[in-house]
Formats: C-alpha cells, sequence, structure tokens
C-alpha cells in the first residue's frame, strides 16, 4: 500500500528501531497492529450483530405495540413471544461478551493493566474516528478536533499534500483527504490557503 | 439443524391470498426467528433457509414475493445467492449486512453496494428496527421490476 517505500519522509528515529506493535511514545498504529484489529473487530461486530439484530427487533416492537398487546389472546402470546425471545437474546449478547473478555489476555505485568487498557480503548476510538466510523454529518464551525484531525492539521499546517500526509498517519489519501475535508468544515475554511492560515494558528496556540 | 423449516409453517401449503410471502435465507437462526416473530403481525408468511443452496431450492419450488439474503453465510455466500436468483428471476431482493466493510483505497465501494451490483433491489443494514424492516419489504415491493441479469 501507501505507506511502503515512502519512509524516507519520516525522521529516521521514528520509522527505524520501532517496535513491531506500536511505538508508545506517538501512539501510531503499525499496518500489523491495524490489520490484527480490523480483523478482531470484524470477526466480533459480526458476532455481535446477529443477537444485537434479534433484540432490536423483539424491543422495538413490544415498545410500538405495548399499549395493544393486552387486547386479545393472541396478542398476549406474541407479547410473551417477544419478551422471551428479547431475554434470550440478552443473554446470548452476555454469553458472548464473557468469552470475550476469557479469550483476550491481558499485559503482563498486572499494575499496568488498567493504564494500558485504557491506552487501548483509546487508540482503538481514535482509530475507529480515523476510519470516518463517526455518524457525524452535520459539523458546526470551531467544533473540537477529534486527536486524529488534530495531527492531521499539523501535518497539513507544514505543507503536506494529501499524500505526504497519508504517509505520515499511516492510512489511506483518502481518509487524509477526509480529514482535511471535515476540519475545512470545522473551521468554515474556504480554501486550501485558508485553512493553512487558520492551521498555523491553531497549532501555535494548542500544540 | 434443517436447513428449511417447513413445519413451521403449515400456512405455507394453503397461504392466505393477502399474505405477502417472505423467504428470509439467513444462518443466524435468532436473526430469522425474530424477523418471523416481526413479520407474523404484519401479514407476512415467511419461509426460513439457514444455507444459500436450500434458500435457492425452495425459491425455485414455491416462489415468493420478496428474497432476504444475508451476506456473510458459510457455504456459498449472500453475493453469490442473489446473483444466483437474480439470474432466473425478477424477485425484489433484500440483501442483509452487519458491517460494510469498508475499501479504504475506495470509500465508495463496500459489501452493500457490492450486492445492489450483483442484483439485491435494496440493502438494509443490521441491526434493523421493525419498521425499517417493513420498509425494506414495502419498498422492495414498489421499486421499479429488476430485470433478469444475464449470465
Amino acid at each position: 500500500m501507501t505507506q511502503n517505500g515512502n519512509r524516507a519522509d519520516q525522521p529516521q528515529s521514528m520509522a527505524s528501531n520501532r517496535q513491531k506493535m506500536e511505538d508508545p511514545e506517538i501512539g501510531q498504529p503499525s499496518p500489523e497492529r491495524t490489520r490484527a484489529a480490523n480483523e478482531v473487530g470484524s470477526a466480533i461486530a459480526h458476532q455481535l450483530n446477529g443477537p444485537l439484530t434479534a433484540l432490536r427487533l423483539y424491543v422495538g416492537e413490544i415498545r410500538q405495540n405495548i399499549g395493544r398487546f393486552r387486547e386479545s389472546a393472541e396478542g398476549q402470546d406474541s407479547m410473551q413471544q417477544m419478551v422471551e425471545g428479547a431475554f434470550q437474546e440478552t443473554e446470548r449478547i452476555c454469553a458472548m461478551m464473557r468469552l470475550i473478555a476469557d479469550t483476550f489476555e491481558g499485559p503482563l505485568y498486572p499494575e499496568n493493566a488498567a493504564a494500558l487498557g485504557r491506552d487501548v480503548i483509546t487508540w482503538w476510538s481514535r482509530s475507529a474516528a480515523a476510519n470516518g466510523r463517526d455518524t457525524e454529518q452535520t459539523v458546526s464551525f470551531h467544533a473540537p478536533l477529534t486527536p486524529r484531525e488534530r495531527e492531521a492539521l499539523g501535518h497539513i499546517s507544514q505543507g503536506c499534500s494529501n499524500k505526504q500526509g497519508a504517509i505520515r498517519m499511516q492510512i489511506g489519501p483518502r481518509t487524509f483527504e477526509s480529514h482535511r475535508a471535515r476540519i475545512m468544515r470545522k473551521f468554515g475554511a474556504k480554501n486550501g490557503a485558508d485553512l493553512v492560515r487558520i492551521a498555523l494558528g491553531e497549532t501555535s496556540v494548542t500544540p | 439443524m434443517t436447513a428449511l423449516h417447513l413445519h413451521d409453517t403449515p400456512e405455507m401449503l394453503h397461504p392466505a391470498r393477502t399474505a405477502t410471502r417472505i423467504l428470509v435465507i439467513e444462518d443466524d437462526a435468532s436473526v430469522s426467528a425474530a424477523i418471523r416473530a416481526i413479520l407474523a403481525r404484519h401479514q407476512c408468511d415467511t419461509v426460513l433457509a439457514s444455507r444459500a443452496h436450500a434458500g435457492i431450492h425452495a425459491f425455485q419450488a414455491f416462489g415468493f414475493d420478496v428474497v432476504m439474503v444475508d451476506l456473510f453465510m458459510p457455504g456459498m455466500n449472500g453475493l453469490d445467492t442473489i446473483a444466483r436468483i437474480r439470474s432466473e428471476s425478477a424477485v425484489p431482493i433484500i440483501a442483509m449486512s452487519g458491517f460494510r466493510l469498508r475499501n479504504s483505497l475506495d470509500a465508495g465501494e463496500d459489501f452493500l453496494g457490492m450486492a445492489i451490483l450483483r442484483g439485491a433491489t435494496i440493502s438494509l443494514r443490521k441491526p434493523f428496527s421493525p419498521p425499517q424492516l417493513i420498509a425494506a419489504i414495502d419498498r422492495s415491493r414498489m421499486a421499479p421490476s429488476t430485470r433478469v441479469s444475464r449470465q
């Protein structure tokens, strides 16, 4: 992909001597870690989606018809079936969560466990935002930037192109482009030059 | 588990004229059971198939008003199932999937989009609510009739 062969862009101290999984200083996921996370995330999402779909259907139907269920014996049977279904699916999700909790190995040193866990959660939510999974449709001006957008802004203010910025952040050029677009929307920047002007002001205030 | 729960749907043999007949091809039994429970309250007869081949056979044998297909099934996947049904029928097809699996190189391409290219009438993202389910079925039936694709 794009990050190969172009590492000369980065200072040597950053690019080399990096641990396989992550450089804790920079918090930058490696391609290996990103791939592993994508695979695990997809598998868990797939597993949970079945019971969540069923649960949403049962609870939605109960909520919509709660007043009418009592009108007939059939209605009551149907209600009982929906409640039983919702209960079963809830139990199934809980069993999956127990399995997930038991499957993944924790950090080696218990005293670091909470901090490391927090780090993983932060990294995950950041990378989820970087992948454009936040469904925010309308962004008001001057909405706070996400950590990844702030990072992208730093690269933009240094004059990076979409391609250069994408390589530095180890993301696709389109993802970088969408960061740029979101930042422009948030700041109400009219064009690239306007954005850089704002970016320089922004990064100097909050490094 | 048997692929086709015909014993659960005696109405299928003598369907009421007004009932919409829906085939659900979905490997997760709890999802298809919930879909059936909701649809039963909306004048729909539902037949469940937990594998693509069983679903295709049921479709060929009985015919349906709407077919719902999950994209990630063991054995033949949903995309191939949709292409196969579309090659022989213009029936409305609803593609269901939990996640889009976006491609970072091409943000416009995802599995639900691919399902539409293969001939699905509309796509329905899981988890969906009862109104979304009913609306999807209504919309798929109102869509301009899909042409049978030539293979």
